[in-house]
């Protein structure tokens, strides 16, 4: 317990170090136990991969970020993963996060499930889906991402499911028990270049889930094997996942708007001082939105009238996007 | 059954062949005893014996005397069966016991109205097998034709089943047997009929009849790993028995076996008179064109049976193919006189015509069996499934449905249909002259290469041959293999990777098996050459010569296609193991052993080359022109290419060591070869170094010090071994591990060299062609990684980054035709980022000059991702440059 009690210490002299501006996204990883050497590796090794991805390449700052690893052997691991260190974070992080923050829970190891209910392994007692269901309640108000990239895994949607969380699993129930690959192309989607389907230069959770999906499907196929993990996602609150998530229905509109990068495009993008970027950003935005809104009345239009009105959307769109990059200083 | 009914202990026929039995003194029972063990073990000379002495001393005892009725006629000597049941019969006016199996005698030897009156006796007497003769009567009935009354007698059975509160073996299997001609008209008999031969089997495990009825009632359904275990479970017991011999050929036969001939043979040895077996054997004689024999194993069968419908439906189908119009129509005769709605005899015709490759012909001759029978499911069947085979989609689905709506039991038919319903999640493609018809998932990514190769093939085949096939051509293309499989014979489990019906191509997809595994185009343009072969030959060109032009086809295709010399092949050719090209058919239809069909397809394409460089190219088109017109392989060897066929197994065998003679010798140490060339030597150093001729000791030395990271040592023994036997290109050969060694020794360009050879040898080497690109491209050679990585798409299309890396190749290049192809291969393999994929293909159309796709891509990209600053730009240069410049 002392010992506990020390690393939630630590993590709140961290947290409350971190500028407020950009204290809006926290990370908790948590390695499982491996068992063989080769797990141990692999899990480690995807655990360091997205801490690394999270703190360097999108810019969450260091002190908002925790990995307690099965066999912690240094930075970036802040400790061991037991469930008491874990409860232990978890509690501390409820008690400073700000009341909009993002919070990001990433479990990376092996799972099971005993009765429909899930769990996850780690050194010492296991933690269940259960004992996060009550973590969980201590972040009434922030944003909460709970990503379980175990075996078996499919239980933490039931368990999790509510307003304000999405949860993402490696598998649609406690049955899909073998080996996993989707936890290696989800840390894949924030840590290389591909997942950013929509080109704004930030990966949405709901766009890692989808490239993890895809290549997990590829790699099967490739493999010439039949697929025996479908992951979950859930951002609806009606502890039901989606094995493919929609951002215009149902679950993926909420993912869809949460990023491991906390800052926004336009407020990343503005220049203190130059009053003619903001009437051209207000122009992007609505250009934006009517193209959004002319993709939902695809199906009603005739092909040629979509596609005219399509360009001329996006050529005006483009004009005031290279607008922007001019007065920006960027490269046309 | 339609109805369960009570068990009492005992039934009355039980009863009376047990009175039978008490009647006797214990001896005589003891030596009953001992001659039934003996028939029913196969002993059947000695059970002759047996039962002849016991009939000798109670020449009243019925049941010994038809134990050896039951012997003799299980042997084939039916005239020394009939002339013992007739004897007791003469002897015993008031017993009706031996009528029934006198009848039994007479109808395998084609006495139908002696037979029917002796059945009759055995009703009117109350024998205690009347039953059964009450069964053979109907039967007779229904083979005459007379189905409508033969079908109330079976009717009736039924009646018999449900009032009798027990029934033996015997008459279970009667009873069973009956429902199952029922089955015809309602098919939940067939059912019924399984249950009352399971009943009979378990009152009385001796009674192989009802167990061998259960094994054609499995085989008739096409389930035939049920079958084969019924058959088997007799000959655990019997291995004589010539009944399930013939059965477990037929199942082998079913299964793609070789050893139908040989079981055939051996029931045919315990029983020549086994008429079912005669006309099976000429079946198999048939499929591999061995006609005349084929005609004289008829003769036999009739020569015991004139009456046999099915001898006369083989008959009629070896006339048929034979294009012996007058014949034929005399055998048609003879079989629709014995019985007018034999609609059987057209069924088989179809059935052999299809197994012969005449595929419009089955359809004809489906159509007339169904146009005889209306409740022909198996004519339903033939005529859907041939009709598929040339293309007519609907109304081959159209006649499965109504076979599976009469016979839902045949596993072909549903499987069929079930395929069926899978190909409308399938789009088509259409090009010049074929539809091109693959899974959705797959449609947009292989019709990029399949239909303009097929084309290529079209294009270059039709002026070979002078001849061009009617279009379109449809091609299917399967993702999975067991779908393949059931449209190529109905079932899951073909080891082949395409066929052709001429008009219809099917094959798998590169998607269908693992990665690199298969030249899928290569198999493409072999299928597409098999249409032209068929069509040039009316579908008579035998299966060695056409598969051996369409290997030859594939070679002249394209650099390092189709089949190549393997040390297996050699070392099959030293120890005599190939059949000469008289005897090829075998190697396709029956082979001896399972490397003996890839041998063959080999063999028949070297058989090719050399008639075309001995005689020309037109000599092969030529050939194909004599099948046409009727001509035997041994007549179109002498009219074409004026050789004698002997003549030419002597003049190939000596092609081959004159070709071969060196590698040949260099495999003098190889006694057994596996697929990668390889053979367990003791002492492999010992081996090389005293073996400096010896390329399987050579090999094995550079393989070894190689796995031993000892690349500059291996390297010698490894070129050796290339210098021994270098038109070996396989998984590992020299080849590919000297390219390995020299990557090793940091010499790029030796090891460029050795994969070059090697895939100009073999192009179906996935792996090869990847590293040779990558060396090629670090060498700054893009157009050469271009073309190598270019080739690779037709061994294996579906893996993205390397359609990326072609891509930015040949964009380097300037071959934007390719550079587009290639990026719409990876939109068509759904990548994640599909913005910036359609970004990539806007500017190949870019590149090529095509604005207007250019623009239709750009918008597709920016349509997804609004914001994506490049397509943007894109959109705008496009926009404001003018059109002209």
């Amino acid at each position: 317990m002392t010992r506990s009690l020390g690393i939630a210490a630590l993590l709140l002299i961290a947290l409350v170090l971190v500028p407020r501006a950009v204290a809006q996204t926290y990370l908790v990883v948590v390695g499982g136990i491996g068992g063989e050497p080769r797990y141990s590796r692999a899990f480690d090794e995807w655990c360091t991969t997205l801490v690394a991805a999270a703190g360097e390449r999108l810019g969450v700052p260091q002190g908002q970020i925790v990995y307690l690893a099965a066999a912690p052997a240094g930075p970036p691991a802040t400790d061991t993963s037991t469930k008491a260190n874990v409860e232990s974070v978890l509690t501390a992080l409820a008690g400073r996060a700000e009341a909009d923050a993002s919070v990001f829970i990433v479990l990376v190891g092996h799972g099971s499930a005993v009765g429909g209910a899930s769990r996850f392994h780690l050194p010492g007692p296991d933690i269940t889906a259960q004992n996060f269901a009550a973590l969980l309640d201590g972040f009434p108000t922030q944003q909460v991402v709970f990503v379980a990239l175990s075996s078996a895994s499919g239980g933490f949607v039931q368990a999790l499911s509510g307003e304000r969380r999405t949860i993402i699993t490696a598998t649609r129930s406690g049955f899909e028990r073998n080996e996993t690959v989707f936890p290696e192309y989800f840390v894949e989607a924030f840590a290389a270049t591909g997942a950013d389907t929509d080109k704004d230069e930030r990966v949405s959770v709901l766009e890692a889930f989808n490239y993890a999906r895809r290549e997990v499907r590829r790699s099967y196929e490739s493999n010439g094997q039949l697929l025996t993990e479908h992951a979950l996602l859930d951002d609806n609150g009606d502890r039901e996942g989606s094995t493919e998530p929609d951002a215009q229905a149902g679950d993926g509109a909420v993912a869809s708007q949460l990023f491991l990068l906390g800052t926004p495009r336009v407020a990343a993008a503005t220049v203190p001082g130059d009053s003619a970027l903001v009437p051209l950003y207000e122009e992007r935005t609505r250009l934006e939105r009517a193209v959004a809104e002319l993709r939902t009345r695809k199906e009603r239009m005739t092909s040629e009238a979509y596609e005219r009105e399509l360009e001329r959307l996006l050529l005006a769109l483009a004009r005031v996007s290279r607008a922007i990059r001019e007065r920006e200083g960027g490269p046309r | 059954m339609k109805t369960t009914r009570a068990r009492s202990t005992l039934a009355l026929a039980c009863i009376a062949a047990l009175t039978a039995m008490v009647a006797q003194p214990a001896g005589a029972q003891n030596d009953l005893a001992a001659a039934r063990a003996a028939y029913l073990a196969g002993r059947y000379d000695d059970a002759i014996a047996r039962f002849s002495r016991l009939a000798e001393r109670q020449p009243e005892a019925a049941v010994s005397v038809r134990g050896l009725v039951q012997t003799l006629t299980e042997v084939g000597r039916y005239d020394r069966a009939t002339r013992v049941a007739r004897r007791f019969v003469e002897q015993n006016p008031t017993s009706s016991e031996l009528w029934n199996a006198l009848g039994e005698t007479l109808v395998l030897q084609g006495r139908r109205e002696d037979a029917e009156a002796a059945f009759a006796k055995a009703v009117a007497g109350g024998a205690s097998d009347s039953l059964t003769a009450r069964l053979n009567l109907a039967v007779l009935r229904y083979r005459q034709g007379d189905v409508a009354r033969a079908l109330r007698q079976f009717d009736s059975f039924i009646d018999v089943y449900n009032r009798s509160t027990e029934l033996t073996s015997t008459q279970l299997t009667a009873v069973a047997t009956a429902v199952r001609y029922l089955g015809v008209a309602d098919w939940q008999l067939y059912e019924d009929a399984l249950r009352a031969y399971d009943e009979a089997s378990a009152a009385d495990r001796d009674n192989f009849d009802a167990q061998l009825l259960v094994g054609d009632l499995f085989l008739e359904k096409y389930e035939g790993t049920e079958a084969r275990q019924t058959f088997d479970a007799i000959l655990a017991r019997n291995p004589q028995h010539p009944r399930a011999l013939l059965g477990l050929a037929r199942t082998r036969r079913f299964a793609g076996g070789s050893e139908a001939m040989a079981l055939v043979e051996r029931s045919l040895e315990v029983n020549p008179s086994l008429v079912p077996a005669r006309v099976f054997r000429a079946s198999l004689l048939i499929e591999v064109d061995a006609y005349d024999e084929a005609a004289q194993e008829i003769d036999r069968a009739l020569a015991v049976d004139p009456t046999s419908l099915e001898a006369l439906a083989v008959l009629g189908a070896i006339e048929f193919l034979r294009g012996d119009a007058e014949g034929f129509w005399e055998t048609r005769r003879r079989a629709l006189a014995l019985n007018p709605r034999f609609a059987e005899f057209y069924n088989t015709l179809a059935e052999l015509s299809a197994r012969n490759r005449l595929y419009h012909e089955a359809v004809r001759l489906a159509s007339q069996a169904v146009g005889m029978d209306s409740t022909s499911w198996r004519g339903f069947g033939l005529l859907g499934i041939n009709q598929l085979r040339i293309g007519s989609m609907r109304d081959g689905r159209a006649n499965l449905e109504t076979a599976f709506r009469g016979n839902p039991y045949d596993a072909w038919t549903k499987n069929t249909l079930d395929l069926l319903d899978t190909l409308e999640q399938y789009e088509e493609r259409a090009t010049r002259r074929f539809r091109l018809v693959i899974d959705a998932k797959e449609a947009d990514l292989l019709s990029l290469y399949a239909g303009e190769l097929a084309e290529d093939a079209y294009e270059r085949l039709a002026a070979r041959y002078d001849y061009s096939p009617p279009a379109p051509v449809r091609i299917e293309i399967y993702p999975h293999h067991a779908d393949f499989s059931v449209r190529t014979v109905g079932l899951v489990g073909l080891g082949a990777l395409g066929v052709s019906f001429g008009p219809v191509v099917a094959m798998d997809s590169p998607s269908a098996r693992p990665a690199g595994s298969f030249h899928w185009g290569s198999t493409l343009w072999h299928e597409i050459a098999h249409t032209f072969h068929l069509g040039m030959s009316n579908h008579k060109v035998p299966r060695w010569f056409t598969e051996g032009l369409a290997v030859f086809e594939e070679r002249r295709a394209r650099t390092g296609w189709g089949d190549n010399v393997t040390p297996g092949f050699l070392v099959a050719y030293r120890d005599g193991r190939l059949l000469p090209v008289s005897e090829l058919n075998n190697g396709f239809m029956r082979p001896a052993y399972p490397e003996q069909l890839g041998f063959s397809y080999y063999e028949a394409s070297l058989v090719c080359e050399l008639i075309e460089r001995d005689h020309g190219p037109d000599a092969l088109r030529r050939m194909l022109l004599a099948y046409r017109d009727g001509q035997s392989t041994d007549q179109v060897f002498r009219s074409v290419i004026a050789t004698r066929l002997d003549d030419f197994d002597d003049h190939f065998d000596r092609y081959l060591r004159e070709r071969f003679g060196d590698a040949i010798a260099a495999l003098r140490s190889a006694a057994s070869v596996d697929e990668h060339g390889t053979a367990s030597r003791p002492n492999i150093a010992r081996g090389a170094s005293g073996n400096p001729d010896d390329y399987v000791a050579q090999l094995s030395m550079g393989r070894s010090l190689l796995d031993q990271g000892r690349a500059s040592e291996a390297v010698p023994f490894l070129e050796r071994a290339k210098e021994l036997f270098p038109e070996y290109a396989g998984p590992a050969a020299p080849y590919w591990l000297l390219a390995a060694a020299y990557r090793t020794l940091g010499n790029t360009q030796r090891a460029v060299s050795e994969l070059r050879t090697l895939t100009e040898i073999n192009a179906g080497h996935y792996e090869a062609h990847l590293a040779l690109a990558e060396l090629l491209e670090a060498a700054g050679d893009h157009r050469g990684a271009a073309g190598v990585l270019d080739r690779a798409q037709y061994v294996y299309p579906l893996d993205m980054g390397v359609h990326r890396r072609l891509a930015a190749l040949v964009a380097e290049t300037g071959d934007w035709g390719l550079a587009i192809r290639e990026r719409r291969a990876v939109l068509a393999l759904g990548p994640v980022d599909q913005a910036d994929a359609w970004y990539q293909l806007a500017r190949a159309y870019l590149g090529g000059g095509d604005r207007a796709g250019a623009r239709r891509a750009v918008l597709r990209a920016l349509e997804i991702a609004p914001g994506f600053a490049d397509a943007q730009d894109l959109l705008l240069e496009l926009h404001d440059v003018p059109k002209n410049e």
